[in-house]
């Protein structure tokens, strides 16, 4: 039992920080951005090229961190753009629409040029002891990094005045124009922010299994069911839901069966929506 | 300092308001008056860029505001306060004025200003602005937009849905910071409190300016005072 709470920790660190980078893409710009895990396996196959090219693994992350970043920025140069001249429920429809058209030529390519590839990352040495349960190394590195990222997105948003601009457009856009903001300027740094987001989380994912090039829709299906449960717009919901669903699903996992695991995510995503339909930390409308 | 000529705006094609020209020169405070629907708020909406207007120019310090984004004309020095006030729900007083100078740093002189004339701010700097009375975030959305230093402030209805009594102070605060120097342009459906606040105005009646002069010549016109001040 001990054992999967800990798995589960390790995936849910994971699990939310997928899920903070879709809710801030959402919460800031009404954007659903359903090519995100795409960015992710793009990201991780960065990595890997880099690596096969001979180059150190730190420098490789660190290449593949800019890829995912890149990756959010030319989304807001092209595919983004007709999506920014509409408004409310319409912006919402066309960016789920042209992202999942992102995701499928994403999908399709990777599937046809580099089919059965993936990413796996090893931390070398033994297991380490953790309450009694002998943990890999790998998902101790993961989860100190994934942790590290969420405390350096807490700080951005909360202690620099670029974050508050930020978490300004979220509250109250019309309000942030009225002292200076420009929201799409908002929206493409954080559209850069969750491009790196998305990358990290491949990166120390691959310390703990494989990223294979067919893992994009199930990362983001992944980051919505995280994103739903937490509350749109809200980091530290997205990193409460984050650790539940992840300890959920191991435990799900290692007592019922993983083919069940997902569908027991969606129902706890369901019964969040019936029960509180802002999410555990998300603002009611 | 401020110049709007032939302004027209409005929904979806239909105009709200038509062809309004009003202007408001350094140091004055000028009301718009008019009743619920007449326009006031579409009137501000185009010139602070938050709708486009069909026809007209506005200008600004010589600035030709025509097109610009809102986000450009705060720096240029226009503070808007619109009636919903537009806050920050769940961020604190001190962002707020934090917020209010971006992109620079609040400097402690605009905020001891501000503080000076919003004394209750200072007393509730943590507090959220969601969990703040209807008064207090009418004064919250000001001192937010002074934090800017704007040289004209636009304050679309300041009074909604506050009672007689913060209503009063709402316009003591306005009063302070016309002191201050600052140029104000206030349009509001209290018309006894904007009168006696303001030294010029304009009447605005289904989306046309329909008289415009003095407070005083206004409060001694007959039509005023019969539609707006309640006296046959």
């Amino acid at each position: 039992m001990t054992a999967s709470i800990l798995d589960g920790i390790v995936l849910g660190f994971q699990f939310g920080l997928l899920a903070a980078g879709l809710t801030l893409v959402y919460g800031l710009g009404g954007v659903l951005h359903l090519a995100y895990g795409q960015m992710a396996v793009i990201s991780a196959m960065v990595v890997l090229f880099t690596l096969d090219a001979g180059v150190p693994v730190v420098p490789a992350v660190g290449i593949g961190l800019i890829a995912g970043g890149l990756l959010g920025l030319i989304l807001d140069l092209t595919i983004l753009r007709p999506v920014y001249r509409l408004q409310g429920e319409a912006r919402v429809l066309l960016s789920l629409l042209l992202t999942l058209g992102v995701a499928f030529v994403v999908d399709g390519f990777l599937n046809w040029r580099y089919p059965l590839v993936g990413l796996s990352l090893h931390v070398g040495g033994g297991p380490v002891e953790l309450l009694g349960v002998p943990m890999r190394r790998g998902s101790l590195v993961a989860s100190g990094v994934t942790l590290a990222s969420f405390l350096m997105l807490f700080g951005f948003l909360r202690g620099t005045a670029l974050g508050r601009a930020v978490r300004s457009v979220i509250e109250d856009e019309e309000g942030a124009r009225l002292v200076g903001i420009d929201p799409r300027r908002m929206l493409r740094i954080i559209l850069v922010m969750s491009g790196v987001l998305a990358a990290i989380v491949a990166v120390t994912r691959s310390m703990v299994a494989p990223v294979t090039v067919t893992a994009g829709f199930s990362i983001t299906v992944f980051a919505l069911i995280v994103t739903v449960v937490g509350g749109l717009g809200s980091v530290s919901g997205a990193l409460l839901a984050g650790i539940i669903l992840g300890v959920v699903n191991s435990i799900a996992a290692s007592y019922i069966g993983t083919f069940l695991s997902l569908i027991i995510l969606l129902a706890a995503a369901a019964l969040t929506i019936v029960l509180r339909p802002a999410g555990l930390l998300g603002v009611r409308e | 300092m401020l110049d709007v000529r032939g302004l027209s705006a409005g929904y979806q094609g239909n105009d709200v308001v038509h062809d309004v020209s009003i202007h408001v020169d350094d140091g004055e405070a000028v009301m718009i008056i008019g009743s619920n629907g007449a326009g006031k708020t579409t009137l501000f909406r185009a010139m602070c860029g938050l709708l486009a207007s069909s026809a007209g120019e506005v200008s600004f310090q010589g600035n030709d505001l025509t097109g610009m984004a809102t986000h450009q004309l705060v720096r240029l020095g226009l503070g808007f306060v619109p009636a919903e006030r537009h806050l920050f729900p769940r961020m604190t007083v001190k962002e707020h004025l934090a917020l209010g100078a971006y992109p620079g740093r609040p400097d402690s002189d605009t905020m001891n200003v501000v503080l000076d004339v919003f004394p209750r701010l200072a007393e509730r700097r943590s507090q959220r602005a969601g969990t703040m009375s209807g008064g207090e975030q009418q004064m919250l959305a000001m001192a937010r937009a002074l934090m800017a230093r704007p040289r004209l402030l636009v304050l679309d209805e300041p009074t909604t849905g506050l009672a007689p009594k913060l209503a009063h102070e709402a316009y003591e605060a306005l009063d302070a910071m016309r002191r201050e120097g600052l140029t104000i342009l206030v349009a509001e459906q209290q018309v006894p409190l904007a009168m006696a606040f303001s030294d010029r105005g304009y009447v605005l009646e289904d989306g046309v300016i329909s008289i415009e002069g003095t407070s005083e010549a206004l409060a001694a016109d007959p039509r005023v005072r019969g539609a707006y001040l309640g006296i046959a």
